[in-house]
This record gives structure tokens, sequence and C-alpha cells, in this order.
């Protein structure tokens, strides 16, 4: 899997490039940005990364990237970094799920451990992403009946309930659950109920 | 002894006693050659009328004929500064009619001692007794007259037409004075016309008459000399009102502390009352020149002055005017403000200067402690400004250390790896250099922001001056969401200030105008614009974007203690205005038409 690109955003271009040297000497993929505007004009949601925003920016600040990536559905993890943090939008960013909240001149230390955390979280979601893009795939081959039968099966509905209630005998039930079953790859049905929940397949 | 030997001497006497009295006038005034004409001209009366005098009581035609030939003489002298006095003192009349007349007289003057008797008869043959009034007996000569008396008879008349073409062309000029000179010469040719048709009927034998040519001439005598006396009266008056002048001028001089004093460009003498010699610390006998000024004036203005006093002397400048500085003989230091005007002949050549100083000493110690004042309010009101602003400035030193630190610690983990990535590090070095100069000038723009020292006047260079502001509070802006824009004028000229305070001024400009838009929406937007007014003053607009100011509150918001924010001192303003005020500049406020407020600086620019 490709390791996650941490995404450097500050005005200042001091700061900007030390922050990206300290990264990069930490063995990281860094790509550096003077403004939002720019991040966003060369940002590809499919490559797995994380940001490291500065707060206060003309035209565009920290908070307001975090809530416009928050509005288009991306989950990139974000490490804030303040010259001067107020408490109100350290609040904020944290309750939109950023990592963690820094202060300027920050420490290798602290600003390595958050970006690493965020990397890792990015890492995660990458891989949850795929785990679910394979499930869809999965999924995209049942057929209809297949489908209805997988829905009864994980609200935990015996064969013999679903047959009743779809009109049928129990050994279709058992069929269609046998080949559902093979084309999901699992083997149990407690498997198959895991496997159900990730995809988010609704009673 | 009858009484006509009482009368022509008294006739004489009376005009030389006039005459003397203008000789005396003119020997105090040599420019006035009517004072000497006339004094001729009562002299020659005075010898004529011991001349008739010795004619009536000649007995002899002999006696009779030697003494008219001598009378001639006077007569002459009558006539010419008779004529001489006109020309000279009224420059009326034609002067080659007076020159001609003159010149025939003249002639006649050498018949009359070229002939064997006189010009009037070529032979005297008796002399009769006839009684005259009040029982007197005179004599009269009985003769062949000379023909030549003609020459005299046709130069009188050519004096005649001199004198009453002067009289028409005085009294044409119009005005008191001049139509009383014309009645004068009116008189004159009376007189003269008088005696000469007088002498004329005498010489033809025709009138049996004492000869009255003295009494005739006493008149032209008396009239000129009321003329004259009119002169003295009116010259008289003119030094009473002269005086009175002084005097009033001595008084308000006293008054207002004013020396007054005049300078000779000539003799480089200076002249000073003696309120202007104790200004400028000179003993009463010293003798004072423009170089025992100079040595007076304060080694610092000394250039300054003689600067001043050449433009004026060149007429670059209309008057001498300057304040300056006077160090006493025992070293006590004194303000003075002069003002002179400089005095030029018909030429343009300045002749000296005519002026007024005063001792603004107190003025100036007032306007020094007003001065001081100002400075302390600004520089309170600057720190307080300051303070609030702390955060921002906290953060703008905050990034260059941040890049120091991330930098530093970079450079060891570069060093750490195997093998030390060198070229990595020196790169680094390079940028940690950068940032801690960075810091180093945050610091000391801030220092000088803090720091309360005197003020200082130098070239400022406006547009440094708002990219030096602007630096300081960029981390400001950025958290109120303010971006500032900038219109710099290319070839600003600077301006002559203390950069400290025309960089508070800026700030506090820049802090208004984004606490104007703090209600607002982002985008807020801030626009610094310089530019040079077609009068050659430098002009700073900073534009908001806000809800502009209540067209009541337009000045009143610089008045001290007026503040339309919650948490304002209402100094801010004030004191901005007083600063720019102090450099000569002005500060006001409009609202703009799409909106918003503008304050405008205004400062003169330092000239090529």
């Amino acid at each position: 899997m490709q390791p996650a690109t941490v995404y450097v955003v500050d005005d200042d271009p001091e700061v900007l490039a030390a922050t990206e040297r300290l990264l990069v000497s930490a063995g990281m993929a860094v790509s550096a940005f003077a403004s939002s505007l720019a991040f966003l004009d060369s940002y590809d949601a499919r490559t797995p990364g994380c940001l490291v925003l500065d707060l206060a920016m003309p035209d565009l600040t920290g908070l307001d990237l975090q809530r416009l990536l928050g509005e288009r559905g991306e989950m990139l993890p974000i490490v804030f970094l303040t010259g001067r943090g107020d408490i109100r939008s350290c609040a904020l960013a944290m309750k939109k799920g950023a990592v963690d909240f820094l202060t300027k001149p920050v420490d290798q230390t602290d600003l390595l451990a958050a970006v690493s955390r965020a990397v890792e979280r990015a890492a995660a979601q990458q891989r949850e992403r795929a785990d679910r893009a394979r499930i869809e795939n999965a999924l995209a081959v049942l057929t209809a009946r297949e489908r209805e039968v997988l829905t009864q099966v994980v609200a935990g509905r015996l064969n013999k309930q679903i047959a009743a209630d779809l009109g049928t005998r129990e050994k279709t039930i058992k069929f269609h659950r046998g080949n559902l079953m093979k084309k999901l790859g699992v083997r149990s049905v407690a498997e198959l109920v895991r496997l159900a929940q990730r995809a988010r397949v609704e009673a | 002894m009858g009484w006509i030997d009482f009368a022509w001497p008294m006739i004489g006497g009376a005009s030389l006693a006039l005459g003397l009295v203008f000789l005396l006038a003119w020997s105090r005034q040599p420019r006035r050659y009517g004072y000497a004409m006339f004094f001729v001209t009562a002299l020659s009366v005075a010898a004529f009328s011991i001349f008739e005098l010795r004619m009536m009581r000649a007995t002899t035609p002999g006696e009779y004929a030697a003494t008219l030939r001598w009378a001639h003489l006077p007569l002459f002298t009558l006539v010419v500064s008779v004529v001489g006095f006109v020309r000279l003192h009224f420059h009326a009349g034609r002067a080659w009619l007076g020159y001609l007349g003159c010149g025939l007289r003249a002639v006649s003057l050498v018949l009359n001692f070229h002939s064997d008797v006189n010009l009037n008869f070529d032979q005297v043959t008796a002399m009769l007794s006839v009684p005259v009034w009040g029982g007197e007996h005179i004599y009269l000569p009985a003769g062949i007259p000379n023909r030549f008396a003609i020459v005299a008879q046709l130069g009188n008349l050519l004096v005649l037409c001199f004198l009453a073409d002067a009289a028409s062309e005085l009294w044409r000029r119009g005005g008191a004075g001049a139509r009383r000179h014309a009645a004068m010469v009116g008189i004159l040719f009376l007189s003269l016309l008088a005696t000469a048709v007088f002498a004329a009927l005498l010489n033809l034998g025709l009138v049996r008459l004492p000869t009255l040519l003295s009494v005739a001439f006493l008149a032209v005598v008396v009239s000129v000399a009321y003329e004259l006396g009119w002169e003295v009266i009116a010259a008289a008056q003119l030094a009473e009102r002269l005086r009175t002048s002084e005097e009033r001028l001595q008084l308000a001089a006293s008054a207002g502390a004013l020396g007054l004093w005049e300078w000779n460009a000539t003799t480089d003498e200076v002249w000073m009352t003696g309120q202007g010699r104790e200004l400028f610390g000179y003993r009463a006998d010293e003798p004072a020149h423009l170089a025992r000024f100079l040595e007076a004036v304060h080694p610092d203005d000394r250039a300054a002055v003689e600067r001043s006093v050449s433009s004026s002397l060149d007429g670059q400048d209309r008057d001498f005017l300057q304040d300056f500085r006077v160090v006493l003989p025992d070293g006590r230091v004194r303000w003075v403000t002069s003002r002179g005007r400089i005095e030029r002949d018909g030429t343009g050549v300045a002749r000296g200067m005519l002026g007024a100083s005063q001792d603004v000493t107190a003025r100036k110690d007032a306007e020094r402690e007003a001065a001081r004042q100002r400075d302390e309010i600004a520089h309170l009101a600057r720190v307080a400004m300051l303070g609030e602003l702390s955060g921002s400035l906290a953060h703008e030193l905050n990034q260059p250390l941040s890049a120091i630190l991330s930098n530093a610690q970079a450079a060891q983990r570069f060093l750490a790896r195997d093998p030390p990535e060198l070229d990595k590090v020196q790169e680094i070095l390079r940028d940690i250099v950068k940032s801690d100069k960075r810091a180093g000038q945050v610091i000391t723009r801030l220092r000088s922001l803090f720091k309360k020292e005197e003020i200082q006047y130098s070239a400022v260079d406006v547009n440094d001056a708002v990219q030096d502001v602007l630096a300081l509070v960029r981390s400001d802006l950025l958290s109120r969401q303010v971006s500032v824009s900038t219109e710099l004028a290319t070839e600003l000229p600077a301006v002559s200030g203390d950069r400290v305070q025309l960089q508070q001024v800026l700030l506090n400009l820049l802090v208004n105008g984004c606490d104007a838009m703090a209600d607002a929406q982002p985008p807020r937007s801030l626009n610094v614009r310089t530019e040079l007014a077609s009068g050659g003053q430098v002009i700073l607009n900073v534009i908001d974007h806000g809800t502009g100011i209540p067209v009541e509150d337009l000045e009143r918001i610089f008045e001290p203690f007026v503040s339309t924010k919650p948490q304002g001192m209402g100094l801010g303003l004030a004191v901005c205005r007083s600063i720019v005020n102090a450099h000569g500049g002005r500060l006001w406020a409009t609202n703009n038409r799409e909106g918003g407020s503008r304050f405008i600086m205004e400062l003169p620019a330092i000239g090529p």
C-alpha cells in the first residue's frame, strides 16, 4: 500500500520550509503549499494523506479549509499548527475531528508524534476504504434474491422464517444462502454478519 | 530829510531781511535752489532801492546818470533770479523764453556799461525838481533817450511772456498748491509788468512821478516770501506730525517689546533703539554693525540667518523673517524673532534694511513645553496601542522562532543520518540566519516604537513606513481576517518628520480601519494608498469597507476622549491629528461613496 503523503499548508514561507524539512528528515513524504487554495488546486482525494495546517492564513483560514473538506466528505486527518491558539478555535477544530492542535514553536517530538498519528489514521482510513470497496464489489455481483436473503440473515432470521416471508421453500433459501456466502468468500454466519456490518447493509 | 528817505531804506532793509532768512534756509537745504534764487532777488531789490533813492535825490545830471548806470546791475540780477526762481522752484514756464529774456537783459547790461551815459539816456540834460505827496521834492531827469533801451524792454517783454506762460501752466496743473503757485507767479507778472511800463513811460518823459519801482519790487519779494513761508510752515507741520508719529511708534514698540533697527548697507552701520540694543545684548555705546549682529546669533542658527539675509538682499524673499537664538554676553540664550524689509534705491540696489525684533523666548519655551507634552502623550498612546497589539506582535516574533526551531531540529536529524546530509544542513543554516535576522528586525521595530526619546526629524519615505507598519501588524490583520491591499505611488518624495510618530499614525489608522470592519462579514479588505498631490504634498489614504462614520462625527472623532469603541480611550485619533499637525500636515476623515470610511493624511513633501 502507498504511504500517506503529509500535506503542509502555511502562508509563512520560512515556517513552511522548516516544517517541510523536519518532516522530510523524519522520512515522511511531504508536499508543501503556501495557501489553502494552492493545496485545493492540486489535492487528489484518491491518494492517502494528512494535513499539517496553519490556522491563520489569508483568503482561506485553516478552519475554513477543514470545514470545506468536511463538506466535501474528505476525511483528511488534520494536525493544526498555530502561533496564537485560542481555546475557541482549538475546540472547534477538535470537534470537527482534528488529530491535534499544536502551538508554534513546536518541538519535533510533539509534531512528529502528531503527524505519525495522522499518518496512521490516514492509513487506517485507506485500509477501510479498500476493504469497503472490496465488499461493495462483491455485493455488486449478488442477485436481487440473494441480497434479500442476505438482509434477512443479517437481521438474525431463520431460514424457515425467511422462506415464509418470501413465499418459497426453506430449501431454496438454503441454496441462495450457500451461493451468496460463496460469492462473498465467508465461511460462517458470524463472518457474514461482520462483513455486512462493514458494508453497512441495513436490515 | 523826508519820508522818502525813511521809506526807501526800509524797503531795502525789509527785503534784505527776508532774503537773509532764506539764505539761512538754503544753507541748511542746499538742494533747494529756489531759496538761493529768492535771496538773490531780495538782495537785488535791496540794492536797487538804495540806487533809486539816490537817483531821486540826485541834483546834477552827472550824478543821476552814473547812479542809473549802476542801478542796471541789480535790475539784471533781479530779472535773472526771478526767472531762475520760477524755473527751479516751480519747474514751470518755457525755459527758452526765460533764458532769451535774461540774455537780452545781459546784452542790455553790456550796452549800458558801453554807452557814455547809460542805457536809458544818450544825454541827461537837466534835473527837474518835482513836488510830490507829503510836501516832498524829488528830482527827475530830462534828456535824450537812448534808443538801445529797446533791448532791455524787449528782454522785459520776453520775461513777462515767460511768467504769463508759467502762471497758466501752473493753473492748468490744478490742485490747491499749483493754483496758489499760479496766483503767485501772476503777482510776479503784474508787478514786473507795472514796473516795466512805468519805467518805459518815465524814460520817455511822459510821467512826472517819483520812481516807485522799489515799491513794486517789494511786492515781488513779499509775494515770493509768502509762498516760501508756506513751505516753511508746511515743513514745520510735517516735522510736528513726524514727531507725533515717531512718539506713537516708540510707544507701540515699547508696549510690544519691539527693538527697532536700521542697517545701512553702504556704511554697514546699524542704528538701534535702546530696546533693540538690550535685546541683542549690546552696550549702550557699542557700535553696531552686521558682523557684530551675526556674532550675537547662536552658532546653530547663524547659517540660517545668514542665508535668510542674503536671500532677502538678492530679492528672492520680499522680507527678511527669521526666528533665531541670541547668545547674550552673560551666556544666557534668548529667542528672537526678526522681520526686516530691504530698502532699495531707484536702480534696485539694496541701500539697507529696516526692521523690528522681538523677544519670543517665553513663547518658544511654551511651544517647546507643549511639544514635549504632546510627544509624551503620543508615546503613552503608542505604548497603550502596542499593548493592545501585543498578541499580534508576539506572533510576529514567534514565526521566525518557530522556523528556526524546526530547521535546527531537522538539521540535527540530517546530521545524524549515515552519511550526514551536509548539503541539506548548509541550506538549513542559511535559512536559520535569515529567520534570525527577521526576528531581530521585529525587535528593532518594536523597540523603536516603545522607546521614548527626543523627536528626531529626518527625511521619511512614507511608502517605507507603510511597509514597516504592515509587517508589524500582519498577523493581527490575519487573525482579524482583514486583507490589506496597497497602492504605493512610485517616486514619492520624502517628507520631513519623526519616523516613529508617523508610523504610530499609520498603525493607528490601520487598527481603526480593522475595528471599523469588525462587524462586517469577511472578506474584509483595507486599502492603503499613497499619492503625490498636485500641490506637492504627500497623501496617504487608509480606506476601509466598514459601515462608515456618521457625518456629524467626522470631525468629532478627532477630539480627545471621543470614541466609538466600547473599550477605546478615545485618544488615538486625537493624538494622530496632533502628530500630523506638528508635522505641518493635515489629517481628516471622509466617507466613501461606495461605503466605508477613508482617513486621509496630507504631509508637505521635502522640496527637491
